[in-house]
């Protein structure tokens, strides 16, 4: 009975939260704050269609593209890092979390030159309101990997220090959590800014 | 097929799909065909990333369905911008 008591039962595999609550209440708000910017985007297209349609032809489709790569592979890294730490290969997943690291820093890398390169063309926010909502959700989204960049090196430490178990490594999941949640959002503002004519 | 294999294959059809898409943005004609398609592709690889990279699907029911959601709701008001945009200029006319 009293051993029962101790051990609580297994949580239904269905039921499960990959990482804890916390980082959910995170990436939700995340996914409400792009969900607004990208209604703004909607309407925006919708009053200027013409501006909208013009827009993505005048951005580097080679930085958003290289971007796109640099965001999914990051996710891909980070989900092959929590299977290596489930096999308890711990320098396998700290390998794969540099590799999350060198995506990160290529993808702000790749955004400082397209920035650099738009202003060498003139293309500034207040250039007409393609350009407006562009910088809003690209900028958005750059606070968004910073922040997760700072997430990483923590788990980096955490994952040097030997810390994660194939038994208990809930941070490392909370972490690849947050950088999919990231990666989703690109995913929607690639085709919308740099595709969509 | 193992998760690991998965992973590998999911990447490699993902940037393969984000180069299909570059070259649409480059290449194709503007047009309502090209819209749906990219909107299709937006909702498929939000969907992989969802299901297998963040592996909601097999855990918990909510979140699995608030970040499908995303890729149902994203998909389809781009595709219904382009079909009504006037409408929805004038009902978000001040």
């Amino acid at each position: 009975m009293l051993l029962t008591a101790e051990v609580p039962p297994p949580e239904p595999v269905a039921g499960r939260i990959p990482g804890n609550k916390g980082i959910w209440a995170g990436i939700l708000s995340e996914m409400t704050e792009f969900a607004l910017l990208f209604g703004v985007y909607f309407i925006a297209r919708a009053h200027y269609p013409e501006v909208f349609r013009a827009g993505p032809a005048q951005l580097s489709t080679l930085a958003g593209t290289l971007n796109t790569v640099m965001m999914i592979s990051g996710s891909y890294f980070v989900a092959k890092a929590v299977h290596a730490i489930r096999q308890n290969r711990q320098q396998a997943c700290l390998r794969w979390l540099f590799l999350v690291l060198l995506a990160a820093s290529g993808y702000m890398v790749i955004k400082a030159l397209e920035f650099q390169w738009n202003l060498s063309q003139g293309i500034t926010g207040g250039r007409n309101l393609f350009f407006t909502v562009y910088y809003y959700l690209t900028f958005t989204h750059i606070v968004h990997v910073g922040w997760g960049m700072i997430g990483l090196l923590w788990v980096m430490v955490r994952a040097r220090s030997g810390a994660y178990t194939p038994a208990d490594h809930d941070g490392l999941e909370a972490f690849a959590s947050y950088w999919h949640a990231t990666d989703l959002a690109w995913l929607v503002i690639f085709p919308l800014l740099y595709v969509l004519h | 097929m193992s998760h690991e294999k998965l992973l590998d294959r999911l990447w490699l059809l993902l940037v393969a799909l984000t180069l299909g898409g570059a070259w649409i943005g480059e290449a194709a004609e503007p047009g309502l065909a090209v819209t749906i398609i990219v909107a299709l592709t937006m909702a498929f690889k939000g969907r992989m990333v969802v299901d297998h990279f963040m592996e909601l699907k097999t855990a918990n029911r909510t979140l699995r369905n608030l970040m499908r959601g995303f890729f149902y709701v994203l998909p389809a008001v781009t595709v219904l911008t382009t079909l009504f945009g006037d409408w929805l200029a004038k009902l978000t006319t001040l």
